[in-house]
């Protein structure tokens, strides 16, 4: 996903040299794009919009309420789906009579799943489509499902013992690695990217000091506000589906392929969508094949036909982040070089594969010459997992920082001292010295608990790292110039609440020397240029660089028409401030709109595709994170004060909604690390939590100080030098918390979410030591 | 896509549901917003669609509805005003949040039938993207969204918690959007709109 691994000859290459780094130590470094691209931005570019601190442009739409969102759409002559889902975890479907819910007036349709064998609760079993919602809910309670009911278990733990009831025969089991399977368990697998090094063995017997701990994680779900849904209407052959999803493409080809259809005849249309954090990758869900489902029934009744799922559902079957359970070795020196790395996760993805958390254990600290990451996939009776902003990265980086936290207190050094002598990063060695400064790194207490009173304050930090995913072609973008001056874009990416959309109008403003709000952007629309799911903090790295082209084609041929009006040569001019003017002699100039008047046709079109990924000043983000938390050791209760992110996207493009995904980002991370927890009743393998109250989320009056802070780094690889954002500010946050927290009370909670129970219980156990 | 004027067509073909039950929901949430039944006992809707006189942002409307339609679904799915949004329709995120008579409620709790006879607010009632209110304009300019799904919920409440008191600190704001929940993350740069368009609004304005 990062390069093109092309085994053809190589492309030709057009070579530039660009100032890379950060400010603050710069270095000349030479890349080579494919032929046709253009110099990329770098830090000694003078940009004019991009890295300003632009208010979206859809704000105005979506603070009055006017957005449609796909649950806001509706149609004459529409139907509401409603899905019936299985109510036990494990069984074989013995009958499913619908014969009640169809003869209830209303009801136009009705779907029932082919599948016999059940192995969640929450499972596709049936669905309606009927007048109104009301009705369409009644009718689903009128479905009869029949289950001859089998063994289950839903703990991860009770998962992994012999003689667990087994969620898959071993000729069943969905897409996993070739790992041993034993049980439940399909393992060890070692990851890819930095799974292992040298010889942990080794690097363990020469260290001086060793550390060893075990931690857990739970299921998060990812409860993004507008749940998953879609609105699917047929004209003829032709289908449409509104999708509140992150990849308007998957959609589109998934359905193309369950439907047996024409990718051809298939629209899907995502213009304003209710968050995802990467539950909306699919064609539907993870879990559910609702928007088939929603295709099928619009068919059968011939009406257009919405279902959007309800929060119950959100949470049983739209995926969520594995539960882990992680045991981290270290091995160190006395002067805390690092000798050792072992990291071996026990995770569930429910009855999906891919639980691995060890993601940033291979990856941290790559000067240690001995690592070993182990990963397990667990299967249980719950609902599959998904990816989850950065997934298996936070966990993971939960259970490395804490460690690397408990090997400082061992060896009697700082912690951050401690990292910085294992760093491998250039960027994050700048951003200690940042982040310390933002926190008052020096305010940390020495000794661990040492302040006195029942309310006390501490300090902790911790790393994370992500990487640089960028689609390198098969991404497109068109720019139009129109004679009256109005330019728009045109691109088929969705905005999930990024800023994606603006970001783009940006780069399009600043080659054409206009302000953002000349550009109209059009987003979300599967019959644009070609976008890419927006996963792994891809978008706008992917995208804006084929912006920037088909921007800059659209330029040069406005240029074209202007230099004649200026007396001089097209590759002499430049734009700025909505004139074109020529370069050496700015007082020579003609207004956008004037320029564009003389157009010899009444649009200037400039389509464009996304050139190669190439070198890149570091192939991993860097981030890192301080926590100040004040614990009440009376009643167990953890109050973030603040938290700094200090991280790396390459060359921001806006910088006011950059922030603004680092601080929801630190938001979320302290939701986790304090609140989240899915639960499952073990007796009846159903959720006890399957809404937005005891499914605590942060609120309001749990927020804190949050401080984001980016550290500019070209090149990233790009003519626009972005990188993501979205996902690397979550890695660090629950060990920062948790680290802030011992460091508060000399108390040490492995186990998350930090809920007053297991604060207590870490606060006596650390007493009796 | 925007419905007509003349509001909604009555829902045809439903089916009879249990008359006790309808009966004893209304009756319930009658009592609950104050208005006594009476000696007679309580007034008795449905169970098929109903006409209901509603006053939304200042105008009659008319809806024809089941008497269990929740005020929100009446408000998304029979008058197209789709700003409130139902995310958990229990009453625990705010993102249906809108004003009776000025104060915030969620309107995914109160039955459409209750709301006859009272002034109801929704956020396409608060300003538009030409003329925003001031607390629309603070959370565009400071950033107070990212997908925005929860945003119409956030603006309501904030514009009811700066009638109430103009000049908030910030823990009042807190306190004051404390049924909200924002998925994204945005509270910091929520609370920063509020308080910035607590100063920038001159309070008499800010009465109504």
């Amino acid at each position: 996903m990062s390069q093109d691994a092309s085994p053809k000859p190589p492309e030709p290459t057009v070579t530039y040299v660009v100032k890379a780094g950060h400010a603050s130590a710069p270095q000349t470094m030479e890349v080579h794009a494919a032929q046709g691209d253009i110099k990329p931005w770098d830090l000694d570019s003078k940009l004019r919009v991009v890295k300003g601190r632009q208010p979206r442009l859809d704000g105005p739409l979506k603070v009055t309420g006017r957005a449609k969102y796909t649950f806001d759409i509706s149609m004459p002559g529409m139907l509401w789906g409603k899905m019936v889902r299985a109510t036990v975890p494990a069984a074989e479907i013995v009958k499913i009579d619908t014969s009640k819910a169809e003869k209830l007036p209303g009801v136009k349709a009705v779907w029932t799943t082919e599948a016999r064998a059940v192995r969640f609760a929450g499972q596709d079993v049936a669905a309606v489509a009927a007048i109104s919602p009301e009705v369409a809910e009644d009718a689903a309670r009128l479905v009869e499902v029949t289950y001859d009911e089998r063994p289950y278990v839903t703990d991860l733990q009770k998962a992994m013992e012999e003689g667990a009831p087994t969620v898959y025969n071993p000729d069943q089991i969905p897409d996993s690695p070739k790992a041993p399977v034993k049980g439940n368990v399909v393992g060890p697998i070692v990851p890819r990217r930095g799974g292992q090094r040298g010889d942990i063995a080794k690097g363990l017997a020469e260290a001086d000091v060793t550390v060893e701990s075990t931690y857990y994680v739970p299921v998060h779900t990812h409860s993004p506000l507008e749940t998953h849904g879609v609105i699917a209407k047929w004209e003829g052959d032709q289908l449409t589906i509104w999708s509140s999803t992150q990849s308007i493409s998957t959609v589109r080809e998934g359905m193309a392929e369950y439907l047996g259809i024409d990718r051809k005849n298939v629209t899907v249309i995502t213009e304003h969508m209710g968050g995802g954090f990467g539950s909306k990758l699919g064609a539907s869900a993870e879990g559910s094949n609702f928007s088939g489902v929603a295709c099928k029934l619009a068919k059968q009744a011939g009406a257009p036909v919405k279902l959007m799922l309800d929060r119950h559902e959100e949470h049983l079957c739209t995926g969520n982040a594995p539960a882990a359970l992680m045991t981290v070795r270290l091995g160190a020196k006395n002067d805390g070089t690092l000798t050792a790395i072992h990291h071996r996760s026990f995770g569930t993805a429910g009855i999906a594969g891919g639980a691995g958390t060890g993601g940033p254990s291979g990856n941290l600290y790559a000067n240690t010459p001995n690592c070993l990451v182990e990963e397990h996939d667990v299967f249980t009776n719950a609902g599959p997992a998904a990816p989850l902003r950065a997934p298996g990265h936070s966990q993971g980086a939960f259970a490395l920082e804490s460690a690397v936290d408990e090997l400082a207190e061992k060896l009697g050094l700082d912690p951050l001292e401690l990292r910085r002598k294992n760093e491998s990063s250039p960027v994050r060695r700048i951003q200690y010295d940042v982040g310390a400064k933002a926190i008052g790194w020096e305010r940390r207490q020495k000794k661990a608990g040492e302040a006195t009173g029942t309310r006390k304050r501490g300090l902790g930090m911790a790393n994370g790292n992500w990487y640089v995913f960028a689609r390198g072609s098969g991404v497109g973008a068109e720019v139009k110039i129109h004679r009256d001056g109005s330019v728009e874009v045109f691109q088929g990416s969705q905005d999930i609440g990024t800023g994606f959309r603006t970001a783009m109008a940006m780069v399009v403003a600043e080659e054409l020397g206009l302000q953002t709000r000349d550009v109209t952007p059009h987003v979300g629309d599967s019959r644009w240029p070609e976008g890419v799911g927006s996963g792994g903090s891809n978008t706008t790295n992917s995208v804006a660089p084929a912006v920037r082209l088909a921007a800059h084609d659209a330029r040069a041929k406005l240029f074209a028409v202007a230099a004649p009006l200026l007396g001089a040569k097209a590759e002499d001019l430049d734009a700025a401030g909505g004139k074109i003017f020529v370069a050496a002699t700015p007082a020579k100039s003609i207004g956008f709109r004037q320029a564009a008047a003389k157009m010899p046709n009444e649009v200037i079109s400039a389509v464009a595709e996304r050139k190669k990924q190439y070198e890149t000043y570091r192939q991993d983000l860097a981030g890192t994170q301080f926590a100040e938390v004040e614990v009440d050791t009376e009643t167990g209760n953890v109050r973030v004060i603040k938290v700094v992110s200090v991280n790396d996207c390459g060359i921001p493009i806006n910088t006011l909604t950059t922030e603004s995904q680092i601080i929801g980002a630190m938001i979320q991370g302290v939701s986790w690390a304090l609140f989240e927890n899915r639960i499952l009743d073990r007796n009846v393998g159903t959720m006890v939590n399957p809404n937005l109250e005891a499914y605590k989320v942060l609120s309001s009056k749990d927020m804190f100080e949050a401080v984001p802070i980016i550290t500019e780094i070209a090149n990233a690889g790009n003519n626009t030098s972005a990188a993501g954002i979205g996902e690397p500010p979550i890695v660090p946050t629950l060990a920062a918390i948790a680290n802030a927290v011992y460091n508060a009370t000399g108390a040490r909670v492995r186990s998350l979410p930090l809920t007053p129970d297991r604060v207590l219980a870490a606060l006596a156990a650390a007493r009796r030591a | 896509m925007a419905k007509p004027p003349d509001d909604d067509s009555p829902v045809s073909g439903v089916s009879r549901r249990t008359f006790l039950k309808t009966a004893g929901v209304g009756a319930a949430a009658t009592s609950l917003i104050g208005a006594a039944p009476g000696a007679a006992g309580p007034t008795v809707l449905g169970p098929d669609a109903v006409p209901l006189a509603l006053k939304i942002n200042g105008a009659p409307r008319t809806v024809t509805v089941e008497p269990r339609v929740t005020l929100l679904r009446a408000l998304r799915n029979h008058l197209d005003l789709t700003g409130a949004k139902e995310i958990c329709d229990r009453g625990s995120c705010g993102g249906c949040t809108v004003l009776l008579d000025g104060k915030p409620i969620a309107s995914c709790l109160m039955l459409a039938a209750d709301a006859v006879g009272h002034d109801i607010t929704t956020v396409e009632g608060i300003g538009t993207p030409e003329k925003m209110s001031p607390v629309q304009a603070a959370f565009v300019e400071a950033d107070a969204l990212q997908c925005g799904f929860c945003t119409p919920g956030f603006v309501v409440a904030s514009t009811a918690l700066l009638r109430q008191n103009p000049s908030p600190t910030l823990e009042q704001v807190k306190d004051g959007l404390a049924g909200n929940i924002c998925r994204c993350g945005t509270y910091s740069r929520v609370f920063e709109a509020v308080l910035k368009a607590a100063k920038a609004t001159p309070v008499a304005g800010r009465k109504a």
